[in-house]
């Protein structure tokens, strides 16, 4: 229940229009800070949804998959440079992403990470390496603005947040990969 | 399983002798090398307070930048560095059975590195070619021997660091599935960030030195003192977390309490370890080139720091009323009565915790930019950083001394030292409420920081100034009292109080305590989550001052 209101009162912290448009001022902000955090927030609220309706869960995603497919689908969705503009120009689009990002992807990720078993999950943590490459790889080296709304700059900046994160990934990787928790469990 | 005997035998040894003797001795050298480094750097500070009430007139060999220099580097960084890791290796060696031959290796090369650091750094100080204060960042541009020190003592910091990781890991290996004990987590951590610390300074004192040699014509500014800042934060706040090392494990213990939630003190210690260094911003909030939504967010994340301090403070209150209680403590403040306030071991700890309530409300009003504007490199900031340094930490340090240094020299604190320790406590706190007092309500009314005494023409605004430097000097003066007692405390205990046997004072976790998780052990994720945060918290401003950047600065020498 605590988790649940905690999940709540974040979105409605973050969906505040002061909160909201400070955020959304920066680029690598609102992809890399406002976005997480709503897939948090639904991370928190999905326990809730898990107790009440543990057949739905049971019966759609009893592998995982299905769900870290839609998590997978709703990410690369919003790491779109188009979605980003969309969402700062029309009412709908901002509303669509504060409902999506934490019912649609924060939700299945709590259901499905369990689920997944550990190469399930390591081979997960490898394709967002692989996408936050590429996709710092386009933002650091396109030549031309993106976005209407903000700069190549913020382009950029972008980009590296997205390559230092794809980075500590990759420590993720190499730490499970040559550190052996038997040795220390 | 050479190594499983050894410990076994370790620990026996340790049970009879009370601690391995080869260890006691990296622990004694290592302290007894802090507490110089304090005694030269108290004289140094005096001269500072002396001549900025305009009451001693500096020699031009030794002029006050020199000074300014020296006393800050020796204080914020050798005295500090050098009484931790004393402190933090007798801890290990006592906790988990002794240090292996190999961890005794590394802190000997480690401690050889420090000490041809600190010289190379000295000297040039002394040839007055390197007043750039040990905040070091350019364009200010000393001689390249004082970087190139810097970069030997990071190096000894940081063998210091590998040689705790591999303590901890080989306890671990022999000791599967258990939690590392309470004061090898505090090292753990403690050593985890600053070796993350050290490495944003290392990339910018190696920018340094082809610029200070002349192979490279300009530096950028804002990426060095960045840099800078992620460092020198942290490592205060390193030096803070050492401290609440002792207020967590060894208060209750000198009290007769049991310790506080074992799960709750992990969690602390994880939350400074992974917010830390971002914080280094709050240091550059009137700097110029970061936007305004950044420096926003900055200050979150400062105050998000705020929160497990503050939970300290609570958990801290709670044990000592507690046991207060517990011994028959009455009334809703009657309690403070049971408190063992004669001995300085536990007095000078309390102190050190109270008077991190005012220095946390003055860092708040810091973290704040409306605030910050106002007292921004005046004596403000000195006088808070004397709270925080001169208090928080260094009593918690003079504290631990009376039974560390009796501990790892197989003596025992006589009834004389520690009075004298309780008169020695008392003078420090009265010498710093003068002093730092002082100088936060004349940096209110403008006085700067880092300025040698000037009365600027006699302008009636600098000359209203002097009756608070006058109480500076006084705070002064009881401060190198108390350093002298200080010193001569530690002294006697090291080579001259009576043989005899002393705890190492760790207290236990409460009867009915709820076990704690074992993700608390799980440091490589701790590592990953805190890495993920520094990236996000540099990736802005830094890329900004790099692709946005000016032409770059040169060196000046402005002394
Ligand atoms: C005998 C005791 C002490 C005295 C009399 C003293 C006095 C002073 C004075 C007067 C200044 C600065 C002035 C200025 O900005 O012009 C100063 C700076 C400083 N002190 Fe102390 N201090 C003492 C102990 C300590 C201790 C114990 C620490 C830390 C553990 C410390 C750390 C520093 C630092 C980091 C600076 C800043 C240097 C700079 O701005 O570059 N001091 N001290
Ligand atoms: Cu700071």
């Amino acid at each position: 229940m605590t988790q649940l209101l905690v999940g709540l009162f974040m979105i409605i912290f973050l969906a505040l229009p002061p909160v909201a448009k400070i955020m959304e001022s920066v680029m690598i902000i609102h992809m890399h800070m406002q976005m997480p955090m709503l897939i948090i927030a639904g991370f928190l609220i999905a326990k809730f949804f898990q107790e009440r309706y543990p057949g739905f869960f049971e019966k759609w995603n009893r592998n995982g998959l299905p769900g870290i497919m839609l998590f997978i689908i709703i990410v690369s969705f919003w790491t779109l440079p188009r979605t980003m503009d969309e969402a700062l120009n029309e009412a709908g689009m901002e509303i669509f992403k504060f409902i999506s990002l934490p019912l649609l992807a924060g939700i299945p990720l709590r259901d499905s990470w369990k689920r997944l078993g550990k190469i399930g999950r390591n081979v997960v943590i490898i394709l967002f390496t692989i996408l936050f490459f590429v996709m710092g790889w386009l933002y650091v080296d396109a030549p031309v603005q993106l976005c209407n709304n903000y700069l190549v700059i913020d382009q950029i900046i972008l980009g590296w947040g997205f390559l230092t994160t794809a980075i500590c990934f990759v420590i993720y990787l190499g730490y499970i990969l040559f550190v052996d928790p038997s040795k220390y469990e | 399983m050479e190594t499983a005997i050894n410990q076994t035998f370790n620990t026996k040894v340790n049970n009879l002798l009370g601690v391995n003797k080869e260890d006691a001795k990296i622990s004694k050298t290592y302290l007894f090398v802090s507490f110089v480094i304090l005694l030269i750097g108290g004289f140094l500070g005096l001269a500072q307070g002396l001549n900025r009430a305009g009451l001693l007139e500096l020699p031009s060999w030794l002029n006050y930048y020199q000074i300014l220099t020296m006393h800050g580097v020796f204080m914020l960084l050798a005295f500090t560095t050098f009484f931790t890791f004393g402190y933090l290796y007798a801890g290990l060696s006592h906790e988990l059975g002794g240090l292996l031959p190999k961890v005794r290796k590394i802190v000997w090369t480690a401690f050889a590195a420090k000490i041809i650091g600190a010289v190379l750094v000295v000297i040039p100080i002394l040839m007055n070619e390197a007043s750039v204060m040990y905040t070091f960042y350019p364009p200010l541009k000393a001689h390249p021997m004082f970087y190139i020190g810097l970069v030997f003592f990071a190096v000894g910091m940081w063998l210091c660091n590998i040689g705790g990781f591999i303590q901890v890991a080989n306890w671990r290996k022999n000791n599967k599935g258990k939690h590392v004990p309470i004061f090898s987590y505090f090292a753990t951590g403690i050593n985890i960030l600053m070796f993350f610390a050290l490495i944003p300074v290392a990339i910018e004192v190696l920018t340094l030195i082809p610029w200070s040699i002349g192979w490279t014509k300009t530096v950028n500014v804002m990426v060095s003192r960045t840099l800078f800042w992620a460092f020198g934060h942290t490592l205060v706040n390193i030096w803070y977390l050492t401290a609440t090392s002792a207020w967590y494990v060894i208060a209750p213990k000198l009290i007769g309490g049991k310790r506080w939630s074992d799960t709750l003190t992990r969690v602390v210690i994880i939350a400074l370890v992974i917010m830390n260094i971002t914080g280094g911003f709050h240091h550059q909030i009137i700097d110029p080139g970061i936007s305004l939504p950044v420096k926003m967010m900055h200050v979150f994340m400062s105050l998000a720091i705020g929160f497990p301090s503050l939970m300290t403070a609570f958990a801290m209150f709670a044990v000592f009323e507690k046991t207060a209680r517990k011994q028959g403590g009455k009334g809703l403040i009657g309690w403070y009565k049971k408190m063992p306030w004669g001995d300085v071991r536990f007095l000078a700890l309390f102190i050190s915790m109270a008077s991190f309530i005012p220095a946390g409300a003055g860092g708040i009003a810091q973290t704040t930019n409306q605030l910050d504007t106002v007292v921004h490199n005046t004596m403000w900031i000195v006088g808070h950083f004397h709270l925080t340094l001169g208090v928080t930490v260094a009593l918690a340090f003079f504290g631990i001394s009376y039974w560390l240094v009796p501990y790892i020299s197989g003596r025992v604190l006589t009834p004389k030292i520690n009075k004298l320790g309780v008169i020695q406590t008392w003078i420090w706190t009265i010498g710093m409420i003068f002093m730092s007092g002082s100088m936060h309500t004349v940096g209110l009314f403008g006085s700067p920081r880092r300025t040698s005494y000037t009365t600027y023409g006699d302008h009636a605004t600098a000359l209203s100034w002097d009756p608070y430097m006058m109480a500076l000097a006084i705070g002064g003066t009881l401060l190198i009292i108390g350093v002298i007692l200080q010193v001569y405390a530690v002294i006697n205990m090291m080579f001259f109080a009576p043989k005899g046997e002393t705890e190492f004072p760790i207290a236990d976790v409460e009867e009915n305590a709820s076990p704690t998780p074992y993700w608390t052990e799980r440091w490589g994720i701790w590592i990953i989550v805190m890495l993920i945060v520094v990236a996000m918290a540099y990736v802005i401003p830094l890329s900004e001052f790099i692709l946005n950047g000016p032409p770059g600065s040169p060196g000046f020498k402005t002394w």
